[in-house]
């Protein structure tokens, strides 16, 4: 059986919220319709009729007669998808396993985790697990692509744990070091 | 003339070379890393030699492996591009001393410019003002605390040997000048091998243009016009044009005399750049530095001109007379450049990793694109995130901007975030489009660094996701050759939320 219907959320370039899709029948082809977060200011959606000769590419119409290329690849469980020169990245959200239901970029929000902003080595780690630290403070000095890179803090707390050590490289979005509440709260 | 050269670089910059060399009949020579075994710079070239390693210390900046892969293959020059050892006048020794031709200028005059507190002197001596500065100094020295208590803050710390936006750090309160004067001293170690910085003035937002300059080292010294870099983002160029927007033809020639008077007293000897920041109200320009060796932007000056710089720095290292009087330099048109870097212009510019996966550059009139990267290549973190330069030419400025910005929304780049997104922002931004900005552009927008909010882009962009997440499921056919044209085409029609409009 192929799924009549889908859940998609946008990680890049803005994250938001799941919207689900659904495809019917209709007079002319397939009809999709979407639910869930659409941007505001527009009450009635838009129609696109989308043509796709080739695998990982297509052109859509809009009601108003303009066209656009549009190209899109998997990597990994993320839908890559060029269009009109823009760059966006959704991912699918899996109905049986809730997987994917928190977005790429939430995590670490709000949490105490300082992560690497981006792929390269540790150089210095200036905090130790139990100091205290004040929001933007310096924590860890990185390298990467020859520039070095200031971590700072993401909010004021205490030390918990320091994940990594210097000279250690790490991926984007490793955890470098996770803040705990302050003593006094 | 030399038959075999041997390009010591990578990405596009090794390809661009190893093309003239070719147009040139001259045998090209590549070096290459592991992580580059299989770039286009290697397969273009006509023989190759890897240098054993991943890292840029292990391999590009190898001086030792490099010139000794030279000797061995028979190379009678090196060609050393940009970035690494370019500006290395231990590597234009080690050549010399070899025997083998280094392209680009003497050992001397490099250590000299490569030195921006020397570099200051030669200006000065050649009636040239630079941007006030102190002596070199180190965090807590008098010398540093006389110049800021000059000066004020904000100011610069430069790092002496710095190069590329590396180096160098806007300091805004007296408490952090240590702590900025030992980062920037720290990273300039690590970056060129010499920790030693200065204090410079700061002066903000202005126009960054620099002057091309072509010397034969037998008196005859030209300059090739100016170019406009002042998009910037961390310090970096991300976007030129030539001729520059802000000046006049009193100012063009002005300047272009200035970087004349600095090269000859600089002995200088091929191609070479003069960098100024200039105040366009005022009609005052200063020198900042002279880059020893080609630019990255160099293209544009190219299209202008309708000249090859490559060609002139192989024939000048070749002995060669330059015939090129200064009233034979006639720019034709505008060119503009745009640097595609992989990196998220939403995220403070990080560097994206990954592959490669869709690479499909546009095409047509007037376009040039400078490419190091071919489709399902890894982009690794071993070297600079820049993917490929894309030039438009046109006969009018507003022609060439006009080109790249729909050229931009051609460029398909799948796999790797890029800053495409951005540098198309800037071309249709109305104070870009007057030609007013400065350094601080990025700055003063910072609407052109956020995701456009354009609804109805995104609306669509979400339906054709969920349209190809359906496809790859076997929801959707693919449409096929062979069948009826009504096929494969699918209407998709969002609503704001339940009860808006229903499926039926």
């Amino acid at each position: 059986m192929t799924p009549r219907q889908g859940e998609m959320r946008e990680l890049y370039p803005q994250p938001g919220e799941a919207y689900r899709y659904r495809i019917a029948e209709g007079e002319e082809g397939l009809i999709f319709g979407l639910e869930g977060e659409t941007p505001a200011g527009l009450e009635s959606g838009i129609t696109l009729e989308i043509e796709s000769r080739e695998a990982g590419e297509g052109l859509c119409r809009t009601e108003a007669g303009r066209t656009y290329a549009f190209a899109w690849v998997w990597v990994g469980a993320e839908l890559h998808l060029w269009l009109d020169g823009g760059l966006y990245v959704f991912q699918r959200v899996e109905p049986a396993t809730g997987r994917g239901r928190r977005g790429r970029a939430a995590a670490g929000e709000g949490s105490g985790d300082v992560l690497a902003p981006m792929p390269g080595a540790v150089l210095e780690v200036l905090v130790a697990e139990g100091d205290r630290v004040e929001i933007n403070q310096t924590v860890m000095i990185m390298e990467s692509m020859k520039m070095e890179l200031v971590i700072t803090a993401s909010r004021s707390g205490v030390v918990k744990r320091v994940s990594v050590e210097p000279g250690q490289q790490v991926e984007r979005g490793t955890r470098l070091l996770e803040l705990g509440p302050e003593q006094d709260e | 003339m030399f038959s075999k050269v041997l390009v010591a670089n990578r990405g596009e910059i090794a390809v661009r070379v190893g093309q003239t060399l070719r147009a040139m009949g001259i045998a090209p020579v590549a070096v290459y890393s592991e992580p580059d075994a299989g770039s286009p710079h290697v397969s273009m070239a006509a023989q190759s030699v890897a240098l054993p390693g991943a890292t840029a210390e292990e391999t590009h900046l190898n001086i030792a492996a490099i010139v000794r892969a030279a000797l061995d293959c028979g190379a009678e020059a090196i060609h050393p591009g940009y970035g690494f050892l370019s500006e290395n006048p231990a590597f234009a020794s080690a050549c010399r001393d070899a025997g083998i031709a280094f392209i680009g200028p003497t050992a001397e005059s490099m250590a000299a410019l490569g030195d921006k507190l020397r570099a200051k002197d030669i200006a000065g001596r050649a009636g040239v003002a630079s941007v006030p500065s102190s002596p070199e100094c180190a965090p807590g020295d008098a010398a540093a605390a006389k110049f800021a208590e000059r000066w004020g803050f904000p100011l610069m710390v430069k790092a002496a040997a710095g190069g590329g936006g590396r180096g160098m750090r806007l300091v805004n309160r007296r408490q952090d000048l240590d702590g900025d004067m030992e980062l920037a001293s720290r990273e300039a170690q690590a970056a060129f091998g010499d920790g030693r910085v200065f204090l410079e003035r700061y002066v903000a937002h202005p126009r960054h243009v620099e002057v091309q300059v072509l010397a034969d080292g037998q008196g005859h010294t030209v300059h090739l016009g100016e170019r406009e870099c002042s998009i910037q983002r961390r310090h970096q160029k991300i976007i030129e044009e030539t001729p520059s927007p802000a000046l006049t033809p009193e100012l063009r020639r002005r300047m272009g005399e200035a970087a004349v008077a600095v090269a000859r007293e600089a002995g200088y000897v091929n191609a070479g750049t003069v960098e100024f920041l200039l105040d366009a109200r005022a009609g005052e320009f200063y020198f900042l530095e002279m880059n020893a060796r080609l630019q990255v932007e160099h293209p544009i000056t190219e299209a202008v001109l309708g000249l090859d710089l490559v060609e002139w720095q192989v024939r000048i290292a070749a002995g060669e007379r330059l015939t090129l009087g200064q009233d034979d330099v006639a720019p034709r048109g505008h060119a503009i450049e745009c640097r595609i870097y992989a990196e998220d212009p939403y995220r403070d510019f990080v560097p994206s990793t990954g592959t490669l996966l869709r690479w499909r550059p546009p095409s047509g009139p007037g376009l040039r694109l400078d490419s190091g990267v071919v489709e399902g290549q890894e982009v690794s973190i071993y070297y600079d995130p820049m993917l490929a330069k894309l030039v438009a030419w046109g006969p009018t400025r507003e022609a060439s901007l006009a080109r790249m910005e729909v050229a931009l929304s051609e460029f398909l780049a799948l796999g790797v975030i890029t800053n495409i997104p951005l540098l198309r922002a800037v071309m249709q931004h109305s104070q870009f489009q007057r030609g007013e900005y400065d350094t601080g552009f990025l700055e003063w927008n910072p609407a052109v660094t956020r995701p456009a909010a354009s609804g109805e882009a995104r609306m669509m962009a979400q339906a054709l996701a969920a349209w190809a997440s359906a496809q790859s499921d076997g929801a959707v056919a693919t449409q096929t050759s062979g069948t009826p044209a009504k096929a494969g085409i699918h209407r998709v029609s969002p609503w704001q939320s339940a009860g808006a409009r229903r499926l039926p």
